[in-house]
């Protein structure tokens, strides 16, 4: 037997199995994990920076970017915390739109990241199929908002412009089509035997570990504990929508797939009961003056929700000018992305590293900003 | 739900799609068709844009810049940039549409584009879109989406029944959040300022309001315009005419902003801008004739130069048509007096009760370096019996001998002016609704009831007066008449009956010369027992010696003068109605410019640089 | 819990010499309190029920020469939500880590560390690069650090290669 040496190596931002520019340094002996250290930065665009010398408005068009696969919920936090500020009334009708979007945007969401199993454990049809009916999302998006993936629909004080009939009976039809698709997925990802080899108890959470790290969404979930923002501190029409919050006992990356499976069911319940009880009226209320001269009150707000992948806040202080004084963007992959790679990776295999990002949902961007 | 179980042969189902048609097209064999909404490339309506800059104001990229086109020659309420798109920047937010205050710059459907040089990717927006194709538009916006506010924060007036027997001011003037909420309408686009004749530092001046700091906000005004006080009240506010917000909505209250911040600053935070340092000493004495806004502005900007300035005026008061011609209710004294009190304050002497005559005149020649003239058009201007028969009658007055009158009996200085019980008023511009809601008053105060109609040229859509004279004055029970010529002044038995009057078919030929047509037989007889012509005022040069007269030029009236206001001689110097035509902020703009034009006419003369 | 009750609680049991408690919004609160209790105040909180330390992030506010340091906490007992917030001086910020509390506190020191320049004492990874690799300048989140100019410094300025008379052929 010969010598058994630690090697050091760069795992991403190169790698089929990463999403984002986003790299982990990671020392292996042999095929285990021995140390990780996650290297974000490489999507830092200073965006906290950026949004203190843009004004109330112009922000709309910058914040989504700090998460690709779910840019609503930035809109919408952003929205919120200017509302809260301001002490703003949402109109009814804004908020039950806004509700179906952000439910749009998770469906969209976990369809990518359940498809996106694909890519680590190197089953392409997945992803492959997961975009195609990503796709019928963005459709809707694109009727809606008028663009695809940064919609900046969502603005403080409500959304941007009304949702027609038309196009809700369009997003009744998509949501039937892609609930039909459903039990495909599960047999092609989740009763596939080698996802299921690959998957069960790999990227093992306790529920200690997430307390300490602080993990939110599903990770957590998985863990057994059913914190859910949309059901601890309703925000918007959320305490009006029947809707349940599956969990497990047990994390590992395969219930972590298995409850966004079934939050997409969820997502579309709730999109159906909204298209059927949103009431009419008006969906915008305007800060006094053009848009260049909107000014915000002085004081501070954290507002928080519930994103695909946990608890996605803003904490936004206003001097009462045109423009914010601070931003802090609390991305919900913040505590894993870090504290998570730097505890949870070691012990893990070499080609387990990919699935332990993929299932615990690191999204670079949010850690960056 | 059940939890999934491993089934290989679940999997393996997914093979059937083997055999169907792909999801996915094949582009660009097939062209996918982009939503309603769609957010593409833009179009710009060269015909709508101005140029206000507001589109790069929003852009949150920056991707918008404004450049000057060359060989664009821009009109009237314009500039001469168009906007340019850098969509190596752009990030498709369409902000820009939603702000845009004519509604040139839209989004299009079409979305592909494709070149190896980069610089192909800047581009001018035009109607024929990028791809040189007239695209079908995308995103619209609509009173959701709109970034701007269109509506003027309304002005709060005394109701007609409080206002019409009385002379007091019924505009009563915003009130801190109102002002500041106008104010924040403001794109600061600037084209105001340039078609401004005294080119204000409007959007300037309006921001201090937006920022509360009033005192900046005086000193913006005092840059351009020593009369903000009146100018805030009765300024012909050509500016809003032009303002960007008017083209889909209302313009910027430029005029109720400006008097805002004159009303609301204190006296002692306003003489600590008025007064301050005056800028260079100059060496010098000049005398200006008339009292008028030109001859007050002239006073103001000559002195904070440095130089001695001794204003000459006829009347017992100061202000000219400020203080004689506009009625109270519009321009009160107070208002007139704080303008003036501060042009006293930094050392102008106004001399009253002067009247300059041919004899005088040449003492003043001899006695200063320089002589302004602003008399004004002062004399009431009567149709002429040829013309009109019957105008000779001592119960038709010419309005500028009627209103002075108004206003010293209104300030307790004279009589009453006698009004009829019947009146007609011939001349549809501002001064004729001045005399017109001056005689209701009077007929209130004298009757109790109210018989005034105004005749006018114009018809409705083109009439010379403001919008809201005609409004106002009908609220408080004047009636107007449009598209009618006088004919004759029926007379019988030495009393007025009334005006006869013919229709007019048009007032302006296809030239735009003013030079009405009517119809002799659509006849109408307006009953009436006294008439007034506000048909337009004349000037009176008789204090001018002869020796001077016979070396200025003469046109239509007013004296030929450049830009500067100088004339044949190098120290006479003129400005206001005689060289512009009447106008107050055209007079004040000349004051100013002919203050400059003294400034360097003195400083050659004495060698100071 | 209701918001009052927590406030009751917190009255009652924390020792602070000045402070003020404000709630916001509904389930959320804010509390101010000096430095030298904060440690203490958010052990309390976190033994009664407070186990999720959502944030901490940090504001300059230049003109008081002071940095504003903001803990998120939740509670998914009470499910309220409390901002509690302290200041400590610009010059030579220093402040206690609270890692051993929570531990998932240590990154988001490190990033006030990098982006503001506020020293965690106990956290061993202070000065150690997060985000930014090989920064040069002042602590970029800090007010007095302009961007603009940073940026003119140390990268070209594109210059586009266009007429405007070619680009309008009308």
């Amino acid at each position: 037997m010969g010598e058994i040496k630690a090697l050091q190596l760069f795992h991403g931002p190169n790698h089929p199995g990463m999403h984002g520019n986003f790299s982990v340094h990671i020392k292996v002996d042999g095929d285990i994990v021995v140390e990780a250290e996650a290297n974000p930065g490489m999507l830092h665009r200073g965006f906290e920076k950026l949004m203190e010398r843009r004004n109330w408005m112009q922000n709309i068009a910058l914040i989504l970017r700090v998460c690709v696969v779910e840019p609503d919920i930035n809109e919408a936090a952003y929205s919120m915390a200017v509302e809260t500020i301001e002490g703003m009334d949402v109109p009814e009708r804004a908020q039950w739109i806004r509700v179906m979007i952000l439910e749009m945007a998770r469906i969209a969401n976990h369809l990518m990241s359940l498809g996106g199993i694909g890519g680590p454990t190197g089953l392409y049809t997945g992803p492959n199929w997961a975009l195609v009916d990503r796709d019928l999302i963005l459709d809707i998006f694109e009727k809606i908002t008028g663009a695809r993936v940064y919609h900046m629909y969502i603005v403080p004080g409500g959304v941007r412009q009304d949702v027609t009939d038309e196009i809700l009976k369009d997003l009744e039809k998509v949501l039937d089509d892609i609930e039909k698709r459903l039990p495909e997925y599960r047999e092609l990802i989740l009763e596939h035997p080698i996802i299921q080899k690959r998957t069960k108890n790999i990227a093992v959470l306790t529920r200690d570990q997430a307390l300490s790290w602080g993990v939110t969404g599903i990770a957590l979930r998985a863990t057994g504990v059913d914190y859910d923002v949309r059901k601890y501190d309703p925000y918007l029409v959320y305490d009006k929508v029947e809707f349940d919050v599956p969990t497990v006992d047990f994390s590992d990356a395969y219930n972590r797939l298995w409850l966004k499976y079934q939050e997409i069911y969820q997502s579309i319940r709730i999109i159906r009961q909204v298209i059927e009880k949103m009431p009419s009226g008006k969906v915008r209320e305007k800060l006094p003056g053009n848009a260049l001269k909107w000014r915000v009150k002085k004081g501070d707000a954290y507002v928080k929700l519930e994103s695909a992948r946990g608890e996605f806040g803003y904490y936004m202080v206003s001097d009462g000018g045109t423009k914010p004084y601070r931003v802090f963007v609390r991305g919900a992959s913040y505590p894993q992305g870090l504290l998570g790679i730097e505890k949870g990776l070691p012990g893990t295999r070499l080609e387990d590293v990919a699935i332990w990002l993929d299932t615990m949902g690191v999204c670079a961007p949010e850690i960056d900003r | 739900m059940d939890k999934p179980k491993a089934n290989l042969f679940s999997s393996i189902k997914s093979l059937k799609y083997l055999f169907k048609k792909p999801v996915t097209i094949e582009i660009p064999k097939v062209y996918r068709e982009a939503a309603d909404r769609y957010r593409g490339f833009h179009t710009n309506d060269w015909d709508k844009c101005i140029g206000c800059g507001t589109c790069s104001e929003i852009c949150p990229t920056n991707a918008i810049r404004m450049e000057k086109v060359p060989g664009y020659e821009a009109g009237n309420g314009q500039t001469d940039e168009r906007p340019v798109i850098d969509y190596g920047r752009c990030c498709w937010c369409g902000f820009c549409v939603d702000i845009c205050t004519t509604g040139s710059l839209k989004m299009s459907k079409d979305y592909i584009f494709i070149s190896p040089d980069a610089n192909d990717f800047i581009y001018i927006p035009d109607e024929e879109g990028i791809n040189k194709n007239y695209p079908e538009e995308g995103y619209r916006r609509n009173d959701e989406t709109d970034l701007l506010e269109l509506e003027r924060v309304i002005m709060g007036h005394l109701s007609a029944e409080e206002r019409g027997d009385s002379f007091i001011e019924y505009v009563r003037g915003y009130s801190k959040e109102e002002a500041i909420r106008e104010a924040s309408r403001c794109v600061e686009c600037g084209i105001c300022t340039y078609t401004c004749p005294a080119h204000m530092n409007i959007p300037e001046y309006i921001r201090t309001i937006w920022e509360d700091d009033l005192e900046k906000g005086v000193e913006y005004l005092y840059k351009t315009n020593p009369l903000p006080g009146v100018c805030g009240r009765v300024c012909t506010h050509k500016c809003e005419s032009v303002c960007s917000l008017g083209h889909r909505g209302e313009p910027i209250a430029i005029r109720w902003l400006k008097r805002y911040i004159v009303d609301n600053t204190p006296d002692d935070e306003y003489e600590k801008v008025v007064l301050a340092e005056v800028s260079k000493p100059g060496k010098g004495k000049v005398a200006i004739i008339g009292a008028g806004p030109a001859g007050l502005s002239a006073a103001y900007y000559l002195r904070t130069l440095g130089y001695e300035v001794d204003v000459f005026e006829q009347m017992p008061l100061a202000g000219g048509v400020m203080r004689y011609g506009i009625p109270r209710y519009r321009l009160p004294d107070e208002a007139l007096d704080r303008d003036i009190s501060f042009i006293e304050k930094i050392g102008v002497r106004i001399h009253t009760n002067y009247k300059v005559d041919k004899e005088k005149f040449k003492e003043l020649k001899e006695k200063y370096d320089a002589v302004f003239l602003s008399t004004g058009f002062f004399t009431g201007r009567k149709l002429p019996p040829h013309i009109l028969p019957g105008s000779d009658h001592t119960d038709v007055i010419a309005a500028m001998d009627f209103l002075p009158k108004v206003r010293d009996f209104v300030r307790g200085m004279g009589e009453m002016p006698e009004v009829g019980e019947k009146v007609v008023i011939i001349g549809g511009g501002n001064v004729g609704f001045d005399v017109g809601r001056s005689v209701v008053r009077l007929q209130r105060m004298k009757y109790g009831k109210v018989d005034v109609t105004i005749t006018a040229l114009e018809s409705e859509d083109i009439l010379p007066a403001d919008r809201e004279e005609l409004e106002e004055g009908r609220e408080e029970g004047l009636k107007v008449v449009f598209s009618r010529g006088p004919k004759e002044i029926v007379i019988e038995d030495g009393k007025i009956k009334g005006l006869l009057t013919v229709k007019c078919l048009r007032v302006f030929d296809d030239e735009g010369k003013f030079n009405p047509q009517f119809d002799e037989e659509d006849k109408l007889f307006l009953e009436a027992d006294q008439i007034f012509m506000a048909v337009g005022q004349a000037p009176d040069y008789n204090y001018i010696p002869d020796d001077i007269m016979e070396k200025l030029e003469i046109v239509r009236g007013k004296i030929k003068a450049d830009e500067y206001g100088r004339t044949n001689f190098e120290w006479l110097f003129v400005g206001g109605d005689i060289k512009e035509g009447p106008d107050i902020i055209h007079g004040i703009a000349n004051g100013h410019n002919a203050a400059k034009a003294i400034d360097e006419y003195l400083r050659k003369k004495y060698g100071i640089e | 819990m209701k918001e009052q009750e927590l406030i009751d609680l917190i009255e009652k049991h924390v020792k602070y010499e000045e402070g003020s408690i404000e709630v916001y919004a509904p389930r959320k609160l804010k509390f101010i309190l000096k430095k030298d209790d904060l440690v203490d105040t958010l052990l309390f909180l976190k033994r009664n029920g407070f186990v999720q330390l959502s944030f901490i992030t940090c504001v300059d506010w230049i003109k008081d020469n002071k940095f504003e340091l903001v803990y998120g906490l939740v509670s998914w007992e009470h499910k309220l939500t409390v901002l509690v917030k302290t200041f400590i001086d610009r010059d030579n910020p220093k402040m206690i880590s609270i890692m051993d509390i929570w531990p998932t506190a240590k990154y988001y020191e490190q990033e006030i560390n990098e982006f503001f320049g506020v020293y965690f004492e106990g956290n061993p990874n202070m000065s150690k690069e997060l985000i930014l690799e090989n920064w040069d300048s002042m602590p970029p989140l800090r007010k007095d650090f302009d961007p603009q100019s940073y940026s003119n410094e140390k990268f070209e300025i594109r210059i586009y290669d266009y007429k405007m008379e070619d680009k309008k052929k009308k």
